[in-house]
């Protein structure tokens, strides 16, 4: 009967992500893997969800209050006019934004792009949409791409382009010059962007995230997805959201109400407390994040590890292995966790494209993802414990 | 054109769409697009006042900043996916502006108009204060497919194991589409019983499969047994069952359980079942086809917490396989919406441990609802056909004289104030439905009892 699963999600593996956090599970180990916080919501957030739940907001919902307070954020951040009548589709998370998104403009055989490494879950959405994914990659250290060579991988099969801005697994930030080279892209070949911008309020050094969809040409072919998970640190509420042009945003609702119909209902009451956060939540967000990213880079650096490029955003470090290591990826991630009992994702399974002869061969199977949307204490501990195990140059081994 | 009536051709009533709503229409055609019957009437009513101070003009994207570029080129053609062609749309939003503007007492909207209970809210705000609010394991809280295992085994007497044949997802909506997604190949035949809710057709689209549809009819909805015969085969992947079932409240036999079921042995044919009304069965008891013999191994058994425990906003549901099927819905869930939301999972753990006593008032709760309604019903003149299980109840309509469903549901609305659902929309051919109209009775007594009275004086037979 194996033969009975459709032919779509046979292409589907298991997550290698959650294999491993399953080992470290049993091994007791840290969790630096998964990229959600180990530190309680903001309090006046979780207030207003409990008042939501007692006041009776239980039944299937759409709070339109949520869709006016984004398309003022994205009018005062981005200077992108949207209505917040039509234009506006709430999902369960950003995860099921993405996947309406896919659903409701890929057909089978249409191309998308991708940057490469990319969150895995992208590709899995194009390929139950019987989509084509097509990578384009981003070359270490500094995870850049070449301009001129963006237009080689678009073809009359295009239809759209997804930008993961903050970057997961990288810490990358696109920069304006990078949004424009792909903006031009996407006007001449005529295709859609699907932007994920979950990390949008975790930026660093001072660097902004720009949204793609605030150049120039944009707006009428980008639909943007982000969500309240880590802005608000409550990755299990499940509130995120799609937006596009109206007729864009209602192909996307359709696919949604057909797929779940409505996100948590006191959930999405208390996105309207979330979304009235004073600027100084974000301020402090940013500032708590900073600290934690630059604490780390320093524990890395000292343990061995190739921090070349320091993440300017999103809650993540790329971490190249030592130079010395002779471990691949998951053989050094296996170790981490069952010697130092600290758990990282192997960067592997990020990467889809064959290496370019001018990166080299092997780079693929030597960068760890670390997760820094931790407590100070948990950080502390798993430098403790990574201490434990380092030679005698103070360069972790195993 | 969106809002017209699809009968208006034949000459019948004429729908004169009210000025609120063309100016509605013009400014924005994408809220017209939903036709879920259990969204749409909370939407439509968080957007009137709004509406009624909007311009008719459509925002553009090039009336905004002025960082924008005037010369850019036209927006680009709507692209959208062909899997949407199939989409069906808007009768349910019409009815929604139309209730509200007759200030209609809403027996359309298949939910409770009542909160669900205090133990469970409260085990929700605990698991919420006690910092449970960050990504649940992707196929569910441990403590919530153990529960789901439990009851399962009370319910059907068979065991399974939580961890590998039970999957949480948001809500039966979403256990439905990746079930479908995750088991379906472009191509494969699927059969379906008309009238049905309304995400099978649409999610089956989306799969590209080939939809077989045998109509129920009135009085009883029973299932055609030679029909569905002839249309079974060896090319058959799956057979849809929804028991107790929306619309008709028709509860599947045993004996058409069985006959189903031998048809499907013989033929290697998977049954997925939708059972989310299983606790509201007041005429017979409810059966669940993988507790037949041999059926196990080759049904999917869909639930959910909300129309059980009146939470229908919390998206919790589920969905019960052996392994090989339960891999290809968690393949698709875990790409439809990763996890499902983790405080409300601990809730509904502590939700489906509850003692037998709340099922047994439910069902006493409900069926006094269901008396309130179906003699109130019966009293107006509709003909009212028996329903065993949900809170729905179809009736024919054609003693009042109009010429299908849709157009009395609108007199309905506009003379009576009383909001009933057109049931055409349930069917993939609408002639079939249009003599029925579906009411729920998820609603308090006083509620029904005002729906009644207005019927009762203002309804009158043609």
């Amino acid at each position: 009967m194996e033969g009975k699963v459709s032919r779509a999600s046979r292409k589907l593996e298991a997550s290698p992500i959650q294999e491993l956090s399953q080992l470290a599970q049993t091994c007791g180990a840290i969790n630096l893997a998964e990229g959600f916080p180990d530190f309680p919501a903001p309090p006046h957030l979780k207030a207003a969800a409990l008042s939501a739940i007692t006041a009776d907001f239980n039944q299937y919902r759409h709070v339109q209050g949520i869709c006016h307070l984004l398309a003022t954020q994205m009018k005062g951040r981005h200077g992108i006019a949207v209505n917040a009548l039509s234009d506006f589709v709430i999902c369960c998370g950003q995860s099921e934004a993405f996947a309406a998104s896919i659903f409701a403009i890929v057909d089978p055989g249409d191309e998308v792009l991708l940057f490469d490494p990319a969150y895995e879950t992208y590709e899995s959405c194009i390929l139950l949409a019987g989509g084509i994914p097509v990578y384009v990659p981003l070359s270490p250290p500094d995870w850049s791409f070449k301009k001129d060579e963006l237009m080689k991988y678009f073809t009359s099969r295009t239809k759209a382009l997804v930008l993961n801005s903050p970057h997961n697994p990288t810490g990358k930030v696109f920069t304006r010059d990078e949004l424009e080279t792909i903006s031009e892209a996407c006007k001449i070949m005529e295709c859609f962007a699907i932007t994920d911008e979950v990390y949008e309020y975790i930026t660093y050094d001072r660097e902004l995230h720009i949204s793609l969809a605030s150049l120039p040409g944009m707006q009428e072919r980008t639909i943007i997805t982000s969500s309240l998970s880590k802005t608000f640190s409550v990755t299990g509420w499940r509130i995120g959201w799609a937006c596009a042009p109206a007729n864009i945003a209602s192909a996307i609702r359709n696919i949604h109400v057909k797929i779940t119909d409505s996100a948590p209902a006191p959930f999405q009451e208390a996105a309207l407390t979330a979304l009235q956060s004073p600027p100084d939540y974000y301020c402090s967000l940013r500032t708590e994040y900073e600290a934690r990213r630059d604490y780390v880079v320093q524990i890395l650096s000292v343990l061995g590890f190739q921090v070349r490029f320091k993440p300017k955003g999103s809650v993540f470090i790329f971490a190249e292995l030592p130079d010395h290591c002779e471990l691949s990826d998951i053989e050094f991630v296996k170790k981490l966790i069952e010697k130092a009992g600290v758990a990282a994702v192997p960067g592997c399974g990020f990467f889809h494209t064959t290496p370019q002869p001018q990166d080299g061969e092997k780079y693929q199977r030597r960068y760890i993802r670390f997760a820094f949307c931790k407590s100070g204490e948990t950080l502390s501990a798993a430098r403790q414990k990574m201490e434990q195990c380092v030679n005698e140059d103070g360069q972790l081994s195993f | 054109m969106i809002l017209s009536s699809p009968f208006t051709a034949s000459g019948a009533h004429h729908y004169e769409m009210p000025l609120s709503l063309r100016s509605f229409t013009s400014l924005n055609r994408a809220l017209l697009s939903s036709s879920s019957p259990s969204s749409l009437l909370l939407r439509g009513s968080s957007l009137v006042p709004t509406m009624a101070a909007s311009s008719t003009t459509t925002v553009s994207s090039t009336d905004a900043a002025p960082q924008l570029n005037q010369s850019t080129p036209s927006p680009p053609p709507v692209q959208v996916a062909k899997r949407l062609e199939k989409f069906k749309t808007t009768i349910f939003t019409q009815m929604s502006s139309l209730a509200i503007k007759h200030n209609a007492i809403n027996l359309g909207q298949g939910f409770p108009n009542f909160d669900g209970p205090d133990f469970v809210k409260d085990a929700a705000i605990e698991a919420i204060k006690a910092g449970k609010n960050q990504y649940a394991r992707g196929y569910g809280v441990p403590d919530l497919n153990s529960a789901i295992a439990s009851r399962f085994q009370k319910d059907t007497g068979l065991i399974v194991d939580p961890e590998k044949e039970v999957t949480v997802t948001s809500g039966c909506t979403e256990a439905i589409a990746a079930t479908i997604l995750g088991l379906v190949n472009p191509g494969d035949e699927v059969v379906l019983f008309a009238p049905f809710y309304d995400s099978y057709e649409a999610v089956l689209s989306m799969a590209g499969a080939n939809i077989k549809c045998i109509t129920l009819r009135p009085p009883d909805f029973a299932v055609p047994l030679e029909q569905l015969k002839s249309v079974v085969s060896a090319n058959t992947k799956a057979i849809m069952i929804n028991t107790p079932h929306n619309p008709t409240g028709k509860m599947f036999t045993r004996e058409e359980l069985e006959f189903i079921a031998q048809l499907c042995k013989e033929n290697d044919v998977l049954v997925f079942t939708d059972e989310v009304y299983d606790k509201l069965s007041f005429e017979m008891d409810h059966i669940s086809m993988a507790s037949l013999p041999g059926m196990f191994y080759r049904t999917v058994t869909l639930n959910s917490l909300g129309k059980t425990f009146s939470l229908t906003g919390w998206k919790i549901g589920w969905a019960v396989a052996p392994p090989h099927l339960t891999w290809g819905v968690r393949q698709a869930h875990s790409f439809l919406t990763f996890a499902t939301s983790t405080p409300m999972q601990f809730a509904a753990a502590t939700a489906l441990q509850t003692s037998d006593s709340y099922y047994e008032e439910l069902k006493r709760d409900y069926l006094a609802k269901k008396a309130i309604l179906v003699e109130g019903l019966e009293a107006v003149g509709f003909v009212v056909y028996p329903s065993s299980g949900t809170y729905f109840v179809v009736v024919d309509h054609t003693p009042f004289g109009f010429e299908n469903d849709v157009a009395f549901c609108e007199h309905l609305i506009e003379e009576v104030g009383v909001v009933a659902i057109p049931t055409s929309v349930f069917y993939l051919n609408p002639e079939e439905g249009k003599n029925l109209v579906r009411f729920t009775f998820c609603k308090d007594e006083a509620t029904l009892r005002g729906a009644v009275e207005r019927m009762k004086h203002k309804l009158r037979k043609r």
